[in-house]
Formats: C-alpha cells, sequence, structure tokens
C-alpha cells in the first residue's frame, strides 16, 4: 500500500511538466517573481533563461530546446515566426519597456534633473549600454543618443555589454560612471537605492515593445499556451507595472 | 572580405605585450619554483596553477568588482593611471597576464629544473654568482622551455574570451578582440563573416605553434656529455 | 700573521714548504644507500694530494661539496691558512662563488653549450680579454688540448674531457682542488699521462689536492697521503703504505683486500722470538698459525687478516721450508679470473689462495686435489676487532 502510493507520488512529480522559457534580460527580476507564482498556483515549474534577446533568437533558431521566447521587442519573434522556429498565432505583446539613464548613488551627476546632458560631463568616461547588434535595449539607447544630438560627443565612450543586464552591471560596480538600463532594473530590489535614474523621454527612441511567444520545438504547447494565457491576467499586469513596464493599449 | 582587421590588430597586440610581459615576469617565478626548497613550494605552484582550473568568469569578476572603483586597490590603481582597469587594453593584459601565467611558468620552470645541477655547481665553484649562472648556464640550456613558454601564453591570448567578455566593453579598437568579434557576428546570424574570422584565428594559431614545435626539435642537449 | 699550522706543514718531511693548509673540522648529516649517517671528520690536507679512500656511501663526495660550499655542514669549521670558508661559531658561510675552491666532479659537468675553449675560460671572466685569452691557450698547452679549443663537449673522447674539466678548474687558480673519482672511466694508459700532467702542475702551483677514489692501483700511484672513510668517519690516516700495508683496522683491511680475515684467540706468546700462537675456530680442530708478536696477552681476541697472494700452494707435504705455517687441506673450487687463478681451499676453514695460470697447469690443480697451504709468519696480519 505504502510502496503504491509512493510510486504514484514520484509518477505525479514525474508528470508536473516544467517549461523552459528563454526571456529577455531587463526581465531578471519580474518574471522570476511570476514564474514562482504561477507554480505555487498550478503546480507547473517555470525554468528561466535570461539573455540578450539577440543572442536567445540565435540559440533558438539553432535548436535550443525552450518552450517559451520573452523578447525585448517584436521583431526577434518575428524572425522567429519567419524561419518557422514560433508559433505566429500565439504572438502576444505582453509589455512596452522603459529606458532609464543610470547612474550610482554616489555619483555626483545630477541625472535626476539634467537628464542626457549629464552625459557631456567630463568626469563621465564611460557610459554603458547593450550591445545594440544583438540587444533592443541598446538599439534604443542608440537611437536616443542620436535623436538627443549627443552620440557623436559619446560614441567612443561607450562600452557594450553583452545584454542589458551586464550593462546595469557595468555601471552599478562603478567601472561605467552612467548607463542606459532597463526601468525594470532601476526599480529591481537588487539595484533600487543603489542608484538615481533618469527615464528617457519614449519620443526619443522607438517604442521597446516586448512580445512572448510559444516556440514551435516545444514539447509542452498545451502547458505553454496556459502559460502565456497567464501572463494576459490582471494578478500579472500588477506584477509588470510594478517594475515600470507599460501595458499595452489592448 | 568581411574580416574586422582591427579586432584581429588589437589581439595580436594583446598576444604579444602578454607573452613579451609573462618573459620578464615569469622568469624568477620560474626560477623560484625550480630551485627553492623551502617547505612551503607547494602552496605557491598551487597558485600559479589556479588560472589552469578556474573559469574566466572567476578572474573577470574579480577586476569587475573586487579591484573596481569601489574596492581600496581599485580606487589606486585609477589614481594612478586615471582610469578604471576594465574597458581598458592594459586592463585586458593584466587580466590576461594572471590567465596565462601557468602556460609560461610551468614550461619555464620545468626545463630550468631538467638541467643537470652539476652545471650550475660547477658554474658555482668557477666563481660565477647566481645571476650569471643563470644567463650563462642555466637558460642557454633551457631554450625549448623558454620558446614553449613564450609561444603556448601568445597562443592562450590569442584565444582569450572568457575574461575580454567580462570586463572588456567591446570597445573597437581597444577591447574587441577577435573572439569577442566572432561572438557577437554569431549572435547577430552573421555566419559568413564568423566562419571566415575563425578560419583565419585557426590558421593563424595553428602555424605559430607548427613552427615552434617544429624549431624547437633542434634543442640542446640537456645535460652533460660524457 | 704566524699560524702554528702552517709551521706544522712546512716542516712535514715529504711535502715541499709552501702554500697554506686546509684544515677541516665538521659534522653533516648525510643519507646514502636509504640509510642516515652523520659525516663526522676532522682532517688536515697539506699542499700536494691527499687520497680519499672508501666505499661508496662512506659520505667522499658529501665532504667534497662540504668543503666546495655546495653543502653546509650541521657544525664545525673549515679553513684555508688564514681564509675561514665556513665557521658555524662565527656564523660565517663564503658563498661557493668565492671560496676559489677548484671542483673536477665525477660526471666532469662540461658545459654542452660552449666549445672546449669557453669551458674553460668560463672562470676567467673577470680578466682582461687579452689575458684571458693568453691564460687559456697557455693551460690547453699544458694539458695537451690546444688543437680541441673549438670543439664541443660532445665531440671529445673521454680523456680530452677529463683534460678540458681539468684544465678548466685550474685556470681559475683555485686555492684548493677537489677531485672525485676523476679517472674511473679511463683506461691506464691516458690515465697515468693525465696524472703526470697534474702532478707537474702540482709542483709548480703547491695546494692541497683533495683525490677521491676507490681503486686502490691509484692510492699508489699518486698518494702522499690517504685518508679512509667508511659510513662517515675517518678510520684510517697516514702514508699509503701505512694505511694499506698494515691497516690497523678490519674496515680498512676489507676495504684494502684482504681475502681471508677470521676470528682468533691467542693461544700463546713467544716474545724471544718475536712471535705468538693464534688458533681459529675451524670444523673439528683449530688451526693454529704463527703470526707476529702484537699487544695482548694468551687468550685475547683478534682478527687476523691475510692476503690470497700471499699463500703457496703445494701438491705434496713440503719439506725444508722456512715457513712456518703448513696446512693440509681440498681444493674445493678454481675460478680464473682475468690472469689469476682463485682457488678456494677448505683446510678446516676456507681459504682463497691467488695463483698464476701458469701454476694451475704446471701442478694440474683441479676440484679435489689434496694441496698444502703454506703461509709465511709475515703474511698473518693481526688486526683489533
Amino acid at each position: 500500500m505504502v510502496l503504491s502510493a509512493a510510486r504514484g507520488r514520484a509518477q505525479e512529480k514525474q508528470n508536473a511538466p516544467e517549461l523552459v522559457v528563454a526571456a529577455a534580460a531587463d526581465l531578471s527580476t519580474a518574471l522570476q517573481e511570476i514564474g514562482d507564482a504561477y507554480e505555487k498556483k498550478t503546480g507547473v515549474k517555470v525554468k528561466l533563461s535570461f539573455g540578450a534577446s539577440g543572442a536567445l533568437t540565435q540559440q533558438i533558431q539553432n535548436g535550443a530546446p525552450f518552450d517559451l521566447f520573452f523578447s525585448a521587442d517584436m521583431d526577434y519573434p518575428r524572425q522567429l515566426i519567419a524561419a518557422g522556429a514560433a508559433d505566429g498565432p500565439s504572438l502576444y505583446q505582453y509589455a512596452v519597456g522603459k529606458l532609464v539613464l543610470w547612474v550610482p548613488a554616489d555619483s555626483p551627476l545630477d541625472v535626476e534633473h539634467q537628464g542626457i546632458k549629464v552625459l557631456l560631463d567630463p568626469s563621465v568616461k564611460k557610459i554603458a549600454i547593450a550591445n545594440p547588434q544583438h540587444a533592443p535595449y541598446g538599439r534604443a539607447a542608440v537611437a536616443a543618443l542620436k535623436k538627443a544630438g549627443v552620440y557623436d560627443h559619446v560614441a567612443d565612450r561607450l562600452v557594450l555589454g553583452e545584454n542589458v543586464s551586464q550593462a546595469a552591471q557595468f555601471v552599478e560596480s562603478g567601472n561605467a560612471q552612467a548607463g542606459f538600463v532597463a526601468l525594470a532594473h532601476a526599480v529591481a530590489p537588487a539595484m533600487r537605492g543603489k542608484g538615481r535614474y533618469w527615464e528617457v523621454p519614449v519620443d526619443l527612441y522607438p517604442p521597446l515593445a516586448q512580445g512572448a511567444i510559444v516556440l514551435s520545438h516545444s514539447q509542452h504547447k498545451k502547458e505553454a499556451a496556459q502559460f502565456l494565457e497567464y501572463i494576459k491576467s490582471k494578478e500579472v499586469a500588477e506584477q509588470l507595472r510594478k517594475y515600470g513596464f507599460t501595458l499595452p493599449q489592448n | 572580405m568581411a574580416i574586422d582587421w582591427q579586432a584581429f590588430w588589437l589581439t595580436l597586440q594583446l598576444a604579444v605585450t602578454v607573452s613579451a610581459a609573462l618573459l620578464v615576469l615569469g622568469l624568477p617565478i620560474a626560477y623560484w619554483i625550480a630551485f627553492s626548497r623551502r617547505r612551503w613550494k607547494f602552496l605557491i605552484e598551487a597558485v600559479v596553477a589556479l588560472p589552469i582550473v578556474l573559469p574566466p568568469t572567476v578572474l573577470g569578476f574579480y577586476v569587475l568588482v573586487a579591484l573596481g572603483p569601489r574596492s581600496p586597490l581599485g580606487r589606486w590603481w585609477i589614481a594612478l593611471t586615471g582610469h578604471t582597469l576594465a574597458f581598458t587594453f592594459s586592463g585586458l593584459v593584466i587580466g590576461s597576464i594572471l590567465y596565462s601565467l601557468p602556460f609560461a611558468v610551468q614550461p619555464f620552470a620545468a626545463s630550468f629544473a631538467a638541467v643537470d645541477r652539476k652545471l650550475i655547481a660547477a658554474s658555482a665553484t668557477l666563481g660565477a654568482s647566481p645571476l650569471r649562472t643563470f644567463f650563462r648556464v642555466i637558460a642557454p640550456l633551457s631554450v625549448p622551455g623558454l620558446i614553449t613558454g613564450a609561444a603556448l601564453s601568445f597562443a592562450h591570448t590569442m584565444g582569450e574570451f572568457g575574461v575580454v567578455l567580462m570586463v572588456g566593453g567591446n570597445i573597437p579598437g581597444v577591447t574587441r578582440t577577435v573572439s569577442i568579434d566572432i561572438f557577437d557576428r554569431v549572435q547577430s546570424s552573421d555566419y559568413a563573416a564568423a566562419n571566415e574570422t575563425a578560419l583565419l584565428l585557426l590558421a593563424f594559431s595553428f602555424a605559430v605553434l607548427a613552427v615552434v614545435y617544429g624549431v624547437n626539435r633542434k634543442a640542446w642537449v640537456i645535460g652533460p656529455v660524457n | 700573521m704566524s699560524d702554528p699550522r702552517m709551521h706544522e706543514a712546512e716542516s712535514a718531511t715529504d711535502h715541499q714548504p709552501s702554500g697554506p693548509l686546509l684544515s677541516a673540522r665538521f659534522r653533516k648529516h648525510f643519507a646514502a644507500q636509504a640509510q642516515e649517517f652523520v659525516l663526522d671528520v676532522e682532517f688536515q690536507a697539506a699542499p700536494g694530494f691527499t687520497i680519499l679512500f672508501g666505499p661508496s656511501g662512506a659520505g667522499k663526495t658529501t665532504l667534497l661539496d662540504c668543503v666546495a660550499g655546495l653543502t653546509t655542514p650541521d657544525s664545525g669549521r673549515i679553513s684555508i691558512g688564514n681564509r675561514v670558508l665556513f665557521d658555524v661559531a662565527e656564523r660565517t658561510d663564503t658563498p661557493v662563488a668565492k671560496r676559489r675552491v677548484g671542483y673536477v666532479f665525477q660526471n666532469l659537468a662540461l658545459f654542452p653549450h660552449l666549445t672546449v675553449e669557453q669551458n674553460v675560460q668560463y672562470g676567467l671572466a673577470h680578466l682582461p680579454q687579452g689575458e684571458r685569452a693568453t691564460q687559456t691557450s697557455a693551460i690547453l698547452e699544458a694539458f695537451r688540448i690546444p688543437h680541441l679549443a673549438q670543439r664541443y663537449p660532445r665531440e671529445i673522447s673521454g680523456g680530452e674531457s677529463q683534460r678540458t674539466a681539468l684544465a678548466r678548474t685550474l685556470v681559475t687558480d683555485p686555492a684548493v682542488l677537489l677531485l672525485d673519482e676523476p679517472l674511473a672511466a679511463l683506461d691506464a694508459a691516458t690515465k697515468s699521462k693525465i696524472i703526470d700532467d697534474l702532478r707537474q702542475w702540482n709542483q709548480a702551483h703547491r695546494i692541497p689536492i683533495l683525490y677521491v677514489t676507490h681503486s686502490r692501483e691509484e692510492v699508489f700511484a699518486l698518494g702522499e697521503r690517504v685518508i679512509v672513510l667508511d659510513s662517515g668517519s675517518i678510520v684510517a690516516q697516514g702514508t699509503p703504505h701505512e694505511v694499506i700495508t698494515a691497516p690497523l683496522q678490519e674496515t680498512v683491511a676489507q676495504l684494502v683486500g684482504f681475502e681471508n680475515i677470521f676470528d682468533a684467540i691467542v693461544d700463546s706468546v713467544h716474545p724471544e722470538r718475536g712471535t705468538m700462537s693464534c688458533r681459529i675456530a675451524g670444523d673439528g680442530a683449530p688451526v693454529v698459525l704463527e703470526t707476529p708478536l702484537v699487544r695482548g696477552g694468551v687468550g685475547s681476541a683478534l682478527r687476523v687478516g691475510i692476503r690470497a697472494g700471499d699463500i703457496l700452494l703445494a701438491t705434496a707435504p713440503p719439506v725444508g721450508l722456512s715457513a712456518r705455517n703448513v696446512i693440509p687441506g681440498r681444493i674445493a673450487s678454481l675460478e680464473q679470473r682475468d690472469v689469476i687463478v682463485s682457488a678456494r681451499v677448505k683446510c678446516r676453514v676456507e681459504m682463497e689462495v691467488h695463483l698464476t695460470l701458469a701454476a694451475r697447469d704446471a701442478l694440474q690443480l683441479a676440484r679435489g686435489r689434496e694441496v698444502w697451504l703454506v703461509i709465511k709468519t709475515h703474511s698473518c696480519h693481526l688486526m683489533h676487532k
């Protein structure tokens, strides 16, 4: 009797599916909390892999076994649909990300009032951004700098992080004096209080419409779709707002 | 051709600088390891060998945070040079020196230790100081080991990736090395360019190593003739 | 600066008066053949050849290394004349390079990457170029190897290597010369030529030379004085004759080659004749030998040593002989060793006898043959246990 009960429980554990999710670096705290809540609710474990959207796209195209992809833009998911690696109809814009200019707490720069102009200060030797070649936040940062007319002044002082998390880390460790990071980073518990930031005006860069999609190679399409439905729920909307994401106007 | 020649040239400069630096820094360390009879020598040997087993991310972490501008050592460095270790060529050089240290020191030390001790004793009894003995007896008889150590450091630095990724900042002409270039191309789906660059690096490294090992076979006989 | 030791050296009979004395007294732990020994020695070496003789593992190389400074003794003092090389009490330990001790190693240690000329010049770096060249060619001439100047060590013969090693060391004008079995691998002819050249050089440069060997022939060929070393201690010192022909201690006897050594008890003494009788225990009745008289009354225990070459063999009981010891026995075995025949004869004890091939053939000796051993009184050497 005891044996069969134990076996039964073991089988339960085996049967409870796991979802493997590739997610953009700016979601590193938000999606962790959302995933934990989902597991408590449904018993489905959500495993997260963070990186630059471009890097993750590459991995997926080369067969990486993810079930879902949360990009920091809409283009990478579209690229995957075109390549047949993702389920077109499942594409869902789950949030709009925000770009901020962040400085460490002990910085003499008054970024909250001066905004992008602080980058012209001679004390700013290095400015961190995500690599624009494969990170949407990096592209947004370059667009903002160009639109604000300061790109040529600062181009030789840019240091590129592999993804927007590494860019945030460059600034947080003090190796860069300022950096363009995701609002989600700036308000996350790990960085909040360690610095000050300025929200880059949305007219300076193309909106960071962030899309999520179910991937073609997924072995758990049903569970993946269910998770995506959960993302559309009110509780998740609250979580995302907490992290500075705006919800798309449906 | 889509090859980033600037990245290549930069990587070459890095490798040459690091190998040259390791020839200077590595020799005294190797000499001590080869000839010291202190009981705690094994501790130093373990420290020298660490970079072989540690992931480059450990080194990268220390350069970034533990030696960063918030640390006393980092602040001292900034005061001395005016900039951080991260994001600079000199930062890469220092990181690479530490990372390639065992690849230089171990062959150096092995070849010193292989020199017949009687030759060293003979040199001393003929009135030569330890320094003179080193330059006139030990070093000439260790040339194969010296060449091997220099070549390995060179090749190892050419291929360095982890440390550069963590602390380089990908600045063209300063920290954007060939390995980073290849990585970026792949990330951007530019497989053609990545392939070209990778092949070039492969061919170049192979040529360097082949020349070194080919020349090395005409080695001095290590040990007295009798 | 009148050093009493120097006066002592000058009044020593055999040596020409001149150069300073090597004076050494030290202890050093060392290991040989998986055992730990203590090298504990005290000796002096005057200008000229002093042979250091002993079996392998005795500590001869360690002794040389201590004098040269390559090994540091645990305690003691080493000096050449007034120059103190090492003194534990005064915390003096002159570095090797400053001791001016010439050392020719067992394996020669010629620098393989330098020519013969460059090897010889190695110790003259402090001299100006011209003088260096002059001295180098002079010593190459003296040792008869000027034609090898541009050759490399791997291109020259064993004897030529030896000469090069000697030239290299001697050109630096050392205060003491240490030679560690330098001629071991050479043939007799080459050896004697080199020894002659070395002697000649020593006439002109009166310095102490410590010459290590385990060959008895070399001791006689070279030695003015011998120091016998065994298991870290000096067991005998003296002229070669004193040490080897009448050894005072059994260890030395074994070293110098008494093939027959027995325990003996003094049976009776005959002081008026200068002889005594000793009893050697054997199968059945003991063997009685008449030996020279030494100190020790009846009943004292001694050791008797007899050289195999000192025993005569007869195939019939000899008559009218002067020898006092005639012992009957049987040949147990015959072994030819080069030009010598070694016979083991059982005569209540077992004795080894050396004969010529001619003798063996003339007497038609074979195993089992009954023979008589003839031993002169003075061929029996008595030693303290």
